[in-house]
């Protein structure tokens, strides 16, 4: 999966760093703002009403 | 994340790697190609296992530090609003004399109704721990659902409200979503819980710790005037109690007795209640204290309960 996307990513290898590191970070933007925003109503983590 | 380049750099004793393989004779392209696609396929699950557990150790980092963010922006937003209806309903400065005196400001509690509505999720009050230092503030909004929590401490529905004969309840997040009630634990015995609503000031303190209890009466701090071991209906009642999550009574007008009821001669009690152990939801640590003093709001007047430390 890796190897398939950086051979896929053009230029050179200090390039391709910073194009992998840029897919990196659009990664965990999505995660920290779309992906656990929405998964965390249905994970039991942090309760603390009593009743 | 694993180097997308090992699959270019074997290891030297791989046996599998062409330089090793070179020798023997040349073997047959399907039996190669299939070789290849089983490496691939493994390699693709491995890749695909340790980018799983990244996610998982990105969510931990996600619930811990990244909804502090959220938390905090919600709560300026509460508190915001907030300020614009308190300021709103104040009578302009030019029709009040400054009053910074607190003897002249000290209210019966008796006489003091709520004069405020309340909506879900939406602040009312502010809650002051000066114990905390005094950057401490957080807007209690109406409600205990998660969105409510999120934005800060919320009010238990149906409990009473601040400076009111009963239980004044309110929950808050341990760790995460602003963090408000992190530091519960730290809590002592007379410490002040102040609470501000539109009109006026509400200063609470934290009961006798269960383990205080027998030395109590040789207690002579000056904040602990006021502050006695419960008795009664009231006995068994602490400054910080562990519970299990169900303990619904901590809430209730009396806590510990399962009744809704606000008993004619009922105390002015404040809970707090969050997750415990810290970064657990397996039990509740509750936090109990009672109305000591109480202030009419007057312009640039604070308790001076909010400068102890």
């Amino acid at each position: 999966m890796y190897v398939w996307i950086w051979r896929r990513l053009p230029g050179p290898t200090a390039l391709r760093v910073l194009q992998a590191l840029g897919l990196f970070l659009a990664v965990v933007a999505l995660l920290f703002f779309v992906v656990f925003p929405w998964l965390e109503p249905y994970l039991p983590f942090d309760r603390m009403s009593t009743g | 994340m694993s180097s997308p380049l090992s699959s270019d750099h074997r290891p030297a004793g791989d046996d599998r790697a062409p330089a090793s393989r070179a020798p023997q004779a040349a073997p047959s392209v399907p039996h190669r190609r299939g070789r290849d696609a089983t490496r691939t396929a493994i390699r693709g699950v491995g890749q695909l296992l340790i980018t799983l557990g990244i996610v998982v150790l990105l969510f931990v980092v996600y619930e811990v530090y990244v909804t502090d963010l959220f938390g905090s922006q919600k709560q300026a937003a509460a508190t915001e609003a907030v300020d614009k209806v308190w300021a709103s309903a104040e009578v302009s400065p030019a029709d009040t004399v400054a009053v910074t005196d607190p003897n002249l400001l000290v209210t019966d509690p008796r006489q003091r109704t709520p004069q405020y509505e309340t909506l879900s999720g939406e602040g009312f009050a502010k809650l002051y721990v000066p114990a905390f230092g005094s950057d401490y503030r957080f807007t209690v909004v109406e409600g205990t659902n998660s969105d409510d929590l999120y934005i800060g401490p919320g009010h238990y529905d149906g409990t009473q409200m601040p400076g009111q004969q009963g239980n004044f309840a309110v929950a808050g997040h341990r760790v995460s979503k602003g963090s408000p009630f992190n530091d519960l634990a730290l809590l002592a015995s007379c410490d002040a819980i102040v609470v501000e609503t539109r009109d006026d000031w509400f200063v609470y303190r934290v009961l006798p710790m269960q383990e205080e209890v027998a030395t109590w009466a040789s207690t002579s701090h000056s904040h602990c005037v006021g502050i006695g071991v419960q008795t009664g209906a009231y006995e068994g009642v602490y400054g910080r109690e562990i519970t299990v999550p169900t303990d619904y009574a901590q809430v209730l007008p009396v806590p510990h007795v399962d009744s809704t009821a606000v008993p004619p001669d009922a105390q002015r009690v404040i809970t707090l209640t969050t997750c415990n152990p810290q970064f657990s939801d397996r039990e509740r640590m509750i936090i109990h204290g009672v109305l000591v003093q109480s202030y009419a709001k007057a312009p640039g007047f604070l308790p001076p309960e909010l400068g102890e430390s």
